[in-house]
């Protein structure tokens, strides 16, 4: 059996998943993984990591808006879990919460380590976020987001590390 | 549903309200970028009063400002690099800009090596990873330098530079030819990093048994067990005889003592005895029990 055909669709792995039970909440995620340095990724990670992201965003956007920094637990670590849960505690102490309407994402995996302790994605996201203070209205954004994300395997899932809005140089 | 319609219908009034800016609503003008870490300000145009958002990955403030003046930003307001939306609000009428809060230099790095123990001259067995952040743990996304200096523990020390892409270098090394510790440091010029790991002796290489009489049988012992480089296989390291006789076969598993293995075998009439040391075998012995 060649590498090649061991690590199905190495070459071209465009996974998109529909996930079945949960597909009315959770927000649709697509990774490629063309070209993925410097080891290619096997078809049950990618399969993984697609899935465990796109409930890190569904956590994501319940616990902004709900103003709920333990609703990260399960999908977030690291400097993303310390940064969102700061921005959750400064929403809640100064009135804010933040919508996020889902509409998708590309992602396109970048880096996959030899040991395979870590991943970087870079997200095309089509996202709507919308900011109230109180019931108030104060900002909506609607335009493609770019995000860098870092994700590490955990005992049973893949952990978001690390996201970043990329900035516009990297467009 | 119920919940949903009011958001909606919450979000259009809002958006209602964002629309229809008069011409003479405030107005922002923040730096197009900014450091990490660095205070900066934001001019605001307009008069009165207004409520200042600025809304960040790690943050968000809010604040009264008088419109026309100065918002200053202190340096521990912006320590999270990533895109941050500047609100300001007076009245009914809201206005926003976005920039960009982006890293510093390169101050530390995170250095992951792999695995923890690798066997001798082994090509492309040490897996190393370096992050590199600027001094508040942000990715530095612009290239740099990281230096991966080697130190084994005999033979001259070595170095692989590779420029970080987002934040990331890698490199992959084969093992030295010397068992014992072997130190990788990932150095940035401003950080480094160092992570140790084990070389440990490869497989057994001219694996030889010899035999000699025992009192209840015959003592099979192997020589020094060693690898291909002359490393000492350690102790515990299980060592399988085979012994086939007219009783039929035997195999007795004995660790490693001292550099040998040693075991003793009753032994009826003729026998054939084989080692072997994991994947390795080694010679084969014809012995007889009455001797």
């Amino acid at each position: 059996m060649t590498l090649r055909s061991r690590f199905l669709g190495t070459s071209l792995l465009v996974i998109v998943i529909a996930l079945a039970a949960r597909a009315q909440s959770l927000p649709q995620v697509s990774l490629n993984a063309d070209n993925l340095s410097p080891r290619p990724i096997e078809q049950l990670t990618g399969t993984n990591i697609t899935r465990n992201y796109s409930m890190a965003w569904h956590a994501m956007a319940l616990a902004l808006e709900q103003n709920r920094p333990d609703l990260l637990n399960d999908q977030f670590t690291g400097f993303a879990k310390d940064h969102l849960s700061q921005r959750i505690a400064d929403q809640r102490r100064n009135g804010l919460r933040v919508q996020i309407i889902d509409k998708g994402h590309h992602v396109k995996a970048l880096f996959y380590s030899l040991d395979g302790g870590a991943m970087q994605l870079l997200d095309d996201a089509q996202i709507e976020v919308q900011v109230f203070d109180g019931s108030r209205l104060i900002y909506s954004d609607d335009a493609p987001h770019r995000y860098l994300v870092l994700m590490t395997p955990g005992a049973d899932r893949w952990y978001v590390r690390d996201l970043e809005r990329a900035p516009d140089k990297e467009r | 549903m119920v919940r949903g319609l009011c958001i909606y219908f919450v979000g259009l009034l809002g958006m209602g309200a964002l629309a229809s800016q008069s011409a003479d609503a405030a107005a922002l003008h923040p730096p197009p970028s900014v450091q990490a870490g660095q205070a900066f300000v934001i001019q605001t145009e307009g008069s009165g009063e207004g409520t200042f958002y600025l809304l960040g990955p790690g943050s968000a403030m809010k604040r009264t400002v008088q419109l026309g003046s100065d918002v200053s930003i202190a340096a521990d307001e912006v320590t999270t690099a990533g895109r941050y939306q500047a609100i300001i609000c007076a009245a009914n009428d809201c206005t926003h800009t976005a920039f960009d809060v982006v890293s510093g230099p390169p101050a530390r790095v995170s250095f992951f090596l792999h695995p923890s123990r690798v066997p001798v001259s082994t090509p492309n067995v040490i897996d190393g990873t370096a992050f590199v952040f600027d001094r508040y743990y942000n990715p530095v996304l612009h290239p740099a330098k990281v230096d991966f200096q080697i130190a084994p523990v005999s033979g001259a020390p070595f170095s692989r530079v590779d420029e970080s892409e987002r934040g990331v270098a890698w490199v992959r090394l084969g093992s030295s030819g010397k068992e014992g510790p072997l130190r990788v440091t990932a150095d940035i010029g401003s950080a480094k990093e160092p992570r140790v790991i084990q070389q440990v002796a490869a497989e057994a290489c001219h694996l030889r048994v010899k035999a000699t009489p025992g009192k209840r049988g015959v003592v099979f012992e192997t020589d020094p067990v060693r690898d291909c480089s002359g490393n000492p296989l350690p102790d515990g390291t299980i060592v399988s005889f085979t012994k086939v006789d007219a009783s039929g076969m035997t195999t007795v598993d004995t660790p490693i003592k001292k550099g040998i293995a040693l075991t003793e075998l009753p032994v009826k009439g003729n026998a054939r005895v084989t080692v072997a040391c994991g994947v390795v075998l080694g010679n084969e012995l014809s012995v007889a029990g009455n001797r």
